[in-house]
This record gives structure tokens, C-alpha cells and sequence, in this order.
């Protein structure tokens, strides 16, 4: 048996996904939804103002500083992959099947990484005023893999 | 109407959202004491950008409106919709206050590693709660939508 139809298998027998799912309560899925976008909220909002400074906007504001928000992207991260297994597991076939969920996971992926990089690029250089052309194409790179998860994620939706 | 229209509205809504409340969010934690190595002055001088976002989060909104019927007031009423705008207003005037009474330019002073004032801190406060109200408001909108 493929590993899909397995948890799905799994995920119908659970008591606690089957109540998620069929739960027409706000407390149930539209709360694991709520938490998923509040905590992307956190994340792409710092990783935006990070990036976008690491690109030459607001040259006076000091970049190490900066790197005190990754503890916010981190919690944001966190909440946001486990709010996201956790509505995965409501209905794992149609979502894993759905032509832009590999798309979706790979931005989320590079993005995740990205930031681990960019991280310890800015913690090691220690860089005040300009940032290195490295970490410019980090910002670059970790701009559009958050912008191509939130677009993939939006769309799959509508698919 | 195509299919893509809907979602291709809610992305650019969605990466002027993050934009603008990246701004305004990073300001409230600023004030609030995250990142202190942060001066204010540059900082706020980010609120331009912040207000394009705006703009380009009510433009999209706007358009999701007319062709999304979750995104309305009703009828039905959506109370989520109704929520949403009302929190939206009271953050308009959170930040009137915060522009009439002087703070922000009292918050323009605070330096690297300086403290706010109480009063800065309770208006930054109250923005974060307004927006992550807002947040909460929108992922409703379709859950919602016709329930009463």
C-alpha cells in the first residue's frame, strides 16, 4: 500500500482528525487555519523587513540588530509546519495529491533554509551598515521562496 | 471569470499584508522592547513604504469584494466581515493617536538600547492585539460568511 492511502487510513480512523474535519465548530479547523496564517503573518513579516533591508532599504537602520527577529520566525515557523501537518492530517489525499502541494513544500523548504543561512551569515559578519553581496542574493533568493509559498499555498486552494 | 483571478488577488493581497504589517509589527516590538539595538528614528522612517502596502491591501481588498461574495458585509450579514472592518477602523485610529498626541515623534528619539514610554508601549500594544484581531477576522470571512 502506498504510504499516502496509509495515513489516510490513518487519519479516518483518528478520532481526532475526524472530529477536525467534520467539526462544523470555529474552535476546530478554522482555528488550526487561523493559527497557520497568524504564524506566517509573524514570519513573513519579519523575513520581508529583514530581507528588504539586507537589500539596501534604510541604510541607517543598523543590520545586526536584525538578527534578535529570527527568534520570531523561528516560533513563527514552527507554529506554521505544525498547524500545517496537523490540517494535512484532516485530509492527506486530497492534499498531498493536489498538483502544487510538492511545489508548495519545495518554496517552503529553500525558504526555511535560506533563512537558517541568512542567519548565520548576519551572526557571523557582523555587518552594520551593508551587507555582503552573499547574503544580498540569500535576501533575494529567500524574498521570492516565501512569496512562491504563499502563491503555490493560495492557488492549491483553487485547483 | 477565470479561476485564478480570485487567488491571484488574495496573493497580492496576502504580500502587501506582509509588507505592511512587517512595518508596523516590527515598529510595535521595537517600542515593546524586542530587537532594542534597533534605533526608532530609521525605523519609522520605513511607515511610507508601509503605507503603500496599505494601499495596495485595500485596492486588492477591494477587488476581492467584488468578486468573492465571502469577502462582503452580506446580506447575510458576515460577521467576520463586519469584525474585520471595525477592528481596521479602531487601528486608523490608534494610529491618528499616535501621530496627534506626538508620540511618534517622542518615539523618533528613542535610540539603540533606550526604553519607550509607558504610553508608546500601550499604543503599540493595542496595534499588535488590532492586527492579529484582523488576521483572526479574515480566516473567518469564508467560515462565516451567511451564518447568520
Amino acid at each position: 500500500m502506498h504510504i499516502v492511502d496509509i495515513l489516510q487510513q490513518w487519519s479516518e480512523n483518528s478520532a481526532f482528525f475526524t472530529w477536525l474535519r467534520e467539526s462544523p465548530s470555529i474552535w476546530a479547523y478554522p482555528m488550526v487555519f487561523f493559527i497557520h496564517t497568524l504564524a506566517l503573518v509573524f514570519t513573513d513579516s519579519a523575513s520581508v523587513v529583514i530581507d528588504a533591508r539586507l537589500l539596501g532599504a534604510v541604510r541607517r537602520l543598523p543590520i545586526s540588530p536584525l538578527s534578535k527577529l529570527f527568534k520570531v520566525i523561528w516560533i513563527g515557523v514552527t507554529l506554521t509546519v505544525v498547524s500545517g501537518l496537523v490540517m494535512l492530517g484532516t485530509d492527506v489525499q486530497t492534499k498531498v495529491m493536489n498538483r502544487l502541494f510538492p511545489v508548495k513544500m519545495l518554496f517552503v523548504l529553500a525558504a526555511i533554509v535560506l533563512t537558517a543561512v541568512l542567519r548565520n551569515q548576519i551572526a557571523s559578519t557582523g555587518v552594520e551598515s551593508s551587507a555582503s553581496p552573499l547574503a544580498r542574493v540569500l535576501a533575494a533568493a529567500s524574498l521570492v521562496c516565501w512569496c512562491g509559498a504563499i502563491a503555490s499555498g493560495k492557488f492549491a486552494a483553487y485547483l | 471569470m477565470k479561476w485564478w483571478f480570485v487567488p491571484l488577488w488574495k496573493t497580492l493581497h496576502y504580500f502587501a499584508v506582509a509588507g505592511l504589517v512587517g512595518i508596523v509589527g516590527l515598529i510595535d516590538l521595537r517600542i515593546l522592547g524586542v530587537a532594542k539595538g534597533l534605533p526608532l528614528r530609521p525605523l519609522q522612517r520605513l511607515m511610507p513604504w508601509a503605507f503603500v502596502s496599505f494601499l495596495v491591501t485595500a485596492v486588492s481588498g477591494y477587488a476581492l469584494s467584488r468578486i468573492d461574495p465571502a469577502n462582503t458585509i452580506g446580506p447575510p450579514v458576515n460577521v467576520a466581515y463586519a469584525a474585520k472592518i471595525l477592528f481596521l477602523v479602531l487601528i486608523g485610529l490608534n494610529d491618528v493617536l499616535y501621530f496627534a498626541t506626538g508620540l511618534k515623534r517622542q518615539v523618533d528619539g528613542v535610540g539603540a538600547g533606550d526604553n519607550t514610554s509607558a504610553s508608546a508601549k500601550i499604543v503599540a500594544a493595542v496595534s499588535i492585539a488590532l492586527w492579529i484581531g484582523v488576521v483572526y477576522w479574515s480566516r473567518m470571512l469564508t467560515f462565516l460568511a451567511g451564518a447568520i
